[in-house]
């Protein structure tokens, strides 16, 4: 199975690659979005920004929207699982929509939500192996708000707020598994196995 | 549940090799930023802070080459600073591994530096630092390692990046850098309560007791440490057990 990691041409790509490779997979970082459509499994990675991002995969918008939506093993990463929503306080214009809800600003104690924090997941198999109120690393400013029932994990900073959200084989996370240590590792190869799964 | 408080080991790093002193100067050598870097990670480290203490190796390929290495084999994130002067930099640190990167002396000149690269990467990946001297009743910001009165005040200045997009704040005393007095809470306290944004306290730790002050009494969401990491005094783990015992919120499930 080839996975693709979206390059939006900002941030750091290096630590969600290895944890992805960890997991015993092969990754391939791509700047083009047009390779996005004959990926066997996608990842969108949590740097940079709403409006920018979605600027990249505009042109191929509703061909990639056909493709996840068909099944195809895909999972965002912070600001990576918001683009997955219709849209977002952050930005004007159009998520990739193949979940329903928006993204809004975070109201916590101090923004951006910058740290650890608890993950308590509904025991969807994405968290197979990771104990209940395990801590993950958080970096967002910004959160889901589904307007369908998708979340598989929730987190309180300030207000309660969906960690994790999956739509059969669509998955996001607002945390960042690939900076969240050991337990962040195990989620990435849980994700890696259930794409594998899927095929 | 708040979020926990974090405990950042710091490499001050010059010529790629990790060193010490005390108030920026007589440094000391301690190690190399990967091997230092992993270390902390499996003692529990919440995050790694690199700092280019002389900007030694500023905007070059030996930085990029040395925190692609550090970022090599960790999963928690990094932060890179020291010397990075231009947009151009701050993309080029990022590229090589880093998830943040902290400015200081150019974010002093051009502040407009800061919304700029706010506004590409993301305010989660611009930290300013800000290194503080007290003068009377106030503090002043200095630039260039701590070598240079800016003739701003710290609180003002602090206020300001924030404004300006900065998505947290690395605060170092200058007065308890290098001295393991302790941090200076007065001026932790302050910067915190002025701002939204997360505070990362810096300089002055020597001991176990010194952390706990600062993330209690001074505020602070993150501490900062170097010299009680190198030598072996105590690990990060030991770091956190006591904090723990003082019901100090902290990231479980790591023992070292």
């Amino acid at each position: 199975m080839k996975i693709s990691i979206m390059d939006y041409g900002v941030g750091n790509l290096h630590s969600i690659s290895k944890g992805i490779e960890r997991a015993g997979s092969q990754v391939r970082v791509i700047s083009n979005p047009e390779d996005l459509l004959s990926s066997d499994c996608i990842v969108f990675p949590g740097v940079g920004a709403f409006g920018a991002a979605m600027d990249t995969l505009r042109p191929i918008l509703p061909q990639l929207r056909e493709r996840i939506k068909s099944g195809v093993p895909t999972i965002g990463v912070c600001l990576g699982m918001q683009i997955l929503f219709e849209k977002s306080e952050e930005s004007p214009g159009a998520g990739v929509a193949v979940l329903k809800g928006e993204v809004l600003k975070l109201k916590g104690p101090r923004i951006p939500q910058m740290g650890w924090n608890d993950v308590v997941s509904t025991g969807d198999a994405l968290f197979e192996g990771v104990p209940d109120g395990t801590q993950f690393y958080f970096a967002n400013s910004y959160v889901c708000r589904p307007a369908e029932s998708v979340e598989i994990a929730e987190s309180e900073y300030g207000q309660r707020f969906p960690s994790a959200v999956r739509k059969g084989n669509t998955f996001g996370v607002q945390f960042h598994p690939e900076k969240s240590g050991a337990p962040g590792l195990r989620l990435l190869s849980n994700f890696v196995r259930l794409a594998e799964g899927s095929m | 549940m708040p979020l926990t408080k974090r405990i950042i080991p710091c490499l001050d790093v010059k010529d790629g090799v990790v060193v010490k002193g005390v108030c920026f100067r007589n440094l000391k050598s301690v190690g190399d930023p990967p091997t230092l870097a992993v270390a902390y990670q499996d003692q529990g480290a919440d995050e790694i802070v690199f700092l280019d203490v002389k900007a030694s190796l500023a905007g070059a390929e030996t930085l990029r080459s040395a925190v692609q290495k550090t970022a090599e084999n960790l999963f928690i994130p990094l932060t890179v600073g020291g010397g990075i002067r231009l947009f151009n930099d701050v993309r080029l640190t990022l590229k090589a591994g880093a998830d943040k990167t902290s400015v200081n002396t150019a974010a002093v000149q051009d502040p407009s530096l800061i919304s700029k690269c706010a506004n590409a990467f993301g305010s989660q990946c611009i930290v300013v630092a800000i290194d503080a001297k007290r003068v009377g009743d106030s503090w002043e910001v200095y630039t260039r390692s701590g070598t240079q009165p800016s003739g701003l005040d710290a609180i003002e200045w602090a206020k300001e990046v924030c404004d300006r997009g900065a998505g947290e704040i690395l605060l170092t005393s200058m007065d308890a850098d290098g001295t393991k007095m302790g941090y200076d809470i007065a001026l932790t306290r302050t910067v915190v309560r002025a701002v939204g944004v997360p505070v990362i306290a810096s300089g002055g730790c020597g001991t176990i007791d010194h952390v706990v002050e600062v993330l209690t009494k001074g505020e602070a969401d993150a501490a900062l440490a170097a010299s009680i990491f190198h030598y072996g005094q105590h690990t990060v783990g030991e770091v956190k057990r006591i904090l723990e015992s003082k019901g100090v919120p902290i990231r479980k499930g790591v023992v070292a």
